[in-house]
C-alpha cells in the first residue's frame, strides 16, 4: 500500500509544482508574442517575480477578517491540490481512485466559489468586496454547465471513476465523441480559475479584484494557488476528454502530461486574446446559451451511449 | 544583498503611476512598452511610485495616501513635479530619456537605502469604540455612522428593486483607468452604480503641442493627423486594458510609437473585432443624448451621429477631400468605431497631406482630438455628464463607457497659444 501510494502522490506533487511554474511561463510567452514586447528571460521571469513578493512587506488593511483572508489562497490551492488527488496519471498511478471521483471534482468547484467570495469579502476593501459579489454571482453558471458536461463523460464510462471515464475513451476519446463536451469545459476553466475573459473577480477594472488589497507572500500564495486550478482543471480535462494515460509509443504518464498541457496552452491562450464581457451579459449567456448547449451535450451522450 | 534580493531586483520594476497636471500620454505609452517596466494598477502591487507632473495643494493627502499604501520596500520618483515636504532627499528626475532607465536603478538598489518615510499616521480614521446594546457602534441594529464608519443600510435600487446595502465610496484623483485629476463619490448596490457626484473634475489637458503650434501658423496636415491617430490609439488602448486584455492594449500602443503617413490597419480592425471588445458591452451602453453629445463634443458627438468637426472649415482640408465620419448610435461601440474609422482617415489623409505637402489654412479654430479649440476658448470640462450617464450601469459599462470618453478640459500647456 505505502508505495502504492507514494509514486502518486509524488506525481501529484510534481506535476502541480511544474505546471504553476509552467503557467507563469506560458503566459509570458504568449504576452509578448501579442504584444510584440520581447520579454528578457521567460524561464527565469516567474523566479524574479516570486523572489520580489517573497521578500515584499505583507501588507494589511484596516480590520480585514484576518482570519480567511490569510486561509483563502491556502484553502484554494489545497482545493486545486485535491481535484489532482482524484486524476489518473497511468493505469496504476491515481493517488485517490475514488469510485465518485467526478463528484469531488464538482464539489471542488463549488467550494472554489466559497474560498474566492471569502478572499474578497474578508478584505474588508471596495474593489476587492466587488470582485468578490461577482463571482458568487457567476459561479452557479460554471458549476451547473460543468456538471452536465462531466455527467456526460461519465455515460459511456458507466461510471463516476475518472479511471473508468479514461478507459471508456479507448475507441474514441471524448473529445470527439461528445463534441460539444470540451469547448464548454474548457469555459468552466476559464470560469473557476477566473482567468482571461472570465477573470471577473480580479479583473483589471476593479484595480485587481480581490487582490487589489494583498502583497507579498499572500499574493504569491494568491497567484500560484490560481494557477494551481488552472493545472488541475487541465488534468481533468485531459483525462475525461482526450483520452488521459491512453496513447501510443510513449508512457503513459507522458501522454498525460503532455495532453494536460496542451489544454493549459489553450487556456492561456484564450486567456490573453479574448475581452471580458460585462457581468451581466456573460451571465446571460450563460443560462440562454451554454447551459441549453450542455444539455444538449447530455442528451448527445445519453443517445450515443444506448 | 542576498542571492534571493538581488534575483528580486531582476524582475520588471511595478510602478504605480500618479498623474498629476500635464502628465504627457506619450512619457507613459513610452513607459508601458518598456519590458523592464511593469505599470501596475493599485499601489499594493507596487514598488516605486511614480508621480508625474504637478499635483495641486488639496490632493497631497491623497499622494501621502498613495504612498503609505505600497508596501515596503518601496521608493518614490518624481517626474516634473516638485517633491512633497516630508521627503529629506527627493529623487527627481526631469529627462524624458532617463525615465526607464532611473526608475530601473531605483528599483535595483531598493534593499539598501533607508526605508522611506510613513507620510501620514497609521492609525484608524476614528476611534474604535463600542456603543449600544451590542456592542454594536450604532444606537439600532443597521445605518448610521457608528465608530465614525457607515454602517450597511438598504437602498432603494435602481436594476430590479431589490434592496441591498448601499456602498459608498470616493474613488480619485490618481486612479489609473480615469482621466487624472478625475475624483467621485459613487454609490453602488451590489455591481450596479446607483448615484455618482464628480467631486473635483479632471486635470485640464494639454492637446498635443501641434494643434497649439496649428493656431499660431500654419503647420503640416501630415503631423497634425498623425498627432490625431495616435491620440486615438491611445484611447483604444486605454478601452482594450480596461477589458482585460492587457498585451492588446501594448500592441495597440506600440502602433502608436511607430506610426507613419499612409499606415494600414486592417490587421488590427481585425484582430479588434474578433477580441470581442465590441461585444463586451451589450449594445446601447454609454449611450449619449444629443445635448450630451454636442456638451462633449470631438468624437464622441461624431459618433453620436453630430457632424461637428472644425476641419471642415479649413479650406486645405476640402482640397484633400476631408469629409466628416458619423456614426448612429452614440453608444461605447460606435465611439470604438469611430476611434477606428478616423485612425484610417487620418493615417490616409496624412499620406496625402504628406505627398503633396499640405499646409493647415485656417489659424482661428483647430478640431484636437478631444474636440474643437477655438484660439482663446480652450475646451469646456465635460465631467458632470457622467453623473447622468453612469448610474443605473454595472461597474465593468461604466468603466467601459469612461474610458470610451474623453470628458476633461482642454488648455493650452507650455508653448501653448499666442
Amino acid at each position: 500500500m505505502g508505495t502504492d501510494l507514494l509514486l502518486p502522490v509524488v506525481v501529484l506533487f510534481a506535476v502541480l509544482v511544474a505546471g504553476v511554474y509552467l503557467v507563469q511561463v506560458f503566459d509570458g510567452i504568449v504576452a509578448s508574442a501579442l504584444s510584440g514586447i520581447p520579454a528578457r528571460d521567460h524561464w527565469l521571469a516567474p523566479l524574479r517575480r516570486g523572489a520580489w513578493l517573497w521578500l515584499q512587506q505583507d501588507i494589511t488593511t484596516e480590520h480585514p477578517d484576518a482570519l480567511n483572508w490569510r486561509l483563502a489562497p491556502m484553502v484554494y490551492f489545497t482545493l486545486a491540490a485535491l481535484g489532482m488527488a482524484v486524476i489518473p496519471w497511468a493505469g496504476q498511478v491515481v493517488a485517490a481512485d475514488l469510485s465518485t471521483g467526478i463528484v469531488l471534482w464538482g464539489s471542488v468547484e463549488a467550494l472554489a466559489t466559497v474560498v474566492i467570495f471569502l478572499h474578497g469579502w474578508s478584505a474588508n476593501a471596495v474593489f476587492p468586496l466587488l470582485g468578490a459579489y461577482r463571482y458568487v454571482a457567476l459561479g452557479l453558471s460554471y458549476i451547473l454547465i460543468s456538471m452536465f458536461v462531466l455527467i456526460g463523460v461519465a455515460l459511456p464510462a458507466e461510471s463516476l471513476k475518472i479511471t473508468y471515464v479514461v478507459l471508456s475513451q479507448q475507441e474514441l476519446w471524448n473529445v470527439v465523441r461528445q463534441p460539444l463536451g470540451l469547448p464548454l469545459f474548457l469555459i468552466v476553466g476559464l470560469g473557476i480559475a477566473f482567468w482571461g475573459p472570465l477573470n471577473f473577480a480580479d479583473s483589471a477594472d476593479l484595480a485587481g479584484g480581490t487582490a487589489a488589497e494583498v502583497s507579498g507572500p499572500h499574493r504569491l500564495l494568491w497567484t500560484v494557488a490560481r494557477s494551481a486550478m488552472l493545472v488541475a482543471f487541465s488534468a481533468v480535462a485531459a483525462a475525461t476528454f482526450l483520452g488521459g494515460w491512453l496513447g501510443p509509443w510513449l508512457p503513459g504518464l507522458v501522454w498525460m502530461v503532455l495532453k494536460m498541457l496542451l489544454v493549459l496552452a489553450a487556456l492561456l491562450l484564450l486567456g490573453r486574446v479574448l475581452a471580458r464581457p460585462a457581468p451581466e451579459r456573460f451571465l446571460t449567456f450563460a443560462w440562454v446559451v451554454l447551459l441549453p448547449l450542455a444539455f444538449l451535450d447530455l442528451v448527445w451522450a445519453g443517445l450515443e451511449a444506448l | 544583498m542576498s542571492w534571493l534580493q538581488r534575483m528580486a531586483g531582476e524582475a520588471p520594476v511595478p510602478v504605480y503611476v500618479a498623474r498629476g497636471i500635464d502628465a504627457s500620454h506619450d512619457d507613459l505609452a513610452a513607459l508601458a512598452l518598456d519590458a523592464n517596466i511593469e505599470l501596475v494598477a493599485t499601489p499594493r502591487h507596487a514598488a516605486v511610485l511614480l508621480v508625474v507632473g504637478t499635483v495641486p495643494a488639496k490632493f497631497h493627502d491623497g499622494l501621502r495616501r498613495l504612498h503609505d499604501q505600497m508596501p515596503r520596500p518601496a521608493t518614490t520618483l518624481w517626474y516634473r513635479s516638485r517633491p512633497l515636504p516630508e521627503f529629506d532627499a527627493p529623487h527627481t528626475l526631469s529627462k524624458t530619456d532617463r525615465l526607464a532607465p532611473t526608475l530601473t536603478d531605483l528599483y535595483r538598489t531598493l534593499y539598501g537605502r533607508t526605508p522611506q518615510p510613513v507620510l501620514l499616521p497609521d492609525r484608524p480614521p476614528a476611534p474604535w469604540r463600542g456603543l449600544g446594546d451590542y456592542g454594536q457602534g450604532g444606537e439600532g441594529m443597521m445605518g448610521g455612522t457608528p465608530y465614525g464608519r457607515p454602517m450597511a443600510m438598504t437602498d432603494d435600487d435602481l436594476r430590479d428593486g431589490l434592496q441591498l446595502d448601499a456602498l459608498g465610496f470616493t474613488l480619485g484623483p490618481f486612479f489609473g483607468p480615469w482621466a487624472p485629476g478625475l475624483l467621485m463619490h459613487m454609490s453602488l448596490q451590489g455591481d450596479v452604480v446607483q448615484r455618482v457626484s464628480v467631486q473635483s473634475p479632471p486635470f485640464p489637458q494639454a492637446p498635443p503641442t501641434v494643434f497649439g503650434a496649428a493656431l499660431r501658423g500654419a503647420v503640416p496636415i501630415a503631423d497634425l493627423e498623425l498627432a490625431r491617430a495616435r491620440s486615438h490609439l491611445f484611447g483604444l488602448a486605454h478601452s482594450l486594458e480596461t477589458a482585460g486584455l492587457r498585451s492588446l492594449a501594448l500592441r495597440t500602443l506600440a502602433h502608436a510609437a511607430r506610426l507613419r503617413p499612409g499606415v494600414d490597419i486592417g490587421l488590427m480592425r481585425g484582430w479588434l473585432r474578433r477580441c470581442g471588445l465590441f461585444a463586451s458591452v451589450p449594445p446601447g451602453c454609454g449611450q449619449l443624448t444629443r445635448t450630451q453629445a454636442i456638451r462633449i463634443g470631438g468624437t464622441a458627438a461624431r459618433a453620436a451621429g453630430q457632424p461637428m468637426d472644425a476641419r471642415l472649415e479649413d479650406p486645405a482640408y476640402r482640397r484633400l477631400g476631408f469629409s466628416v465620419i458619423v456614426q448612429d448610435a452614440g453608444d461605447c461601440r460606435a465611439r470604438w468605431r469611430q476611434w477606428l474609422g478616423e485612425i484610417e482617415q487620418s493615417l490616409a489623409l496624412a499620406d496625402r497631406a504628406a505627398g503633396e505637402n499640405v499646409y493647415t489654412d485656417q489659424t482661428e479654430v483647430v478640431e484636437t482630438p478631444r474636440g474643437r479649440w477655438r484660439r482663446g476658448a480652450g475646451i469646456a470640462d465635460a465631467s458632470a455628464v457622467l453623473e447622468e450617464l453612469l448610474p443605473g450601469m454595472e461597474w465593468s459599462e461604466a468603466m467601459a463607457t469612461i474610458a470610451s470618453l474623453d470628458v476633461a478640459a482642454g488648455e493650452p500647456g507650455e508653448g501653448g497659444e499666442p
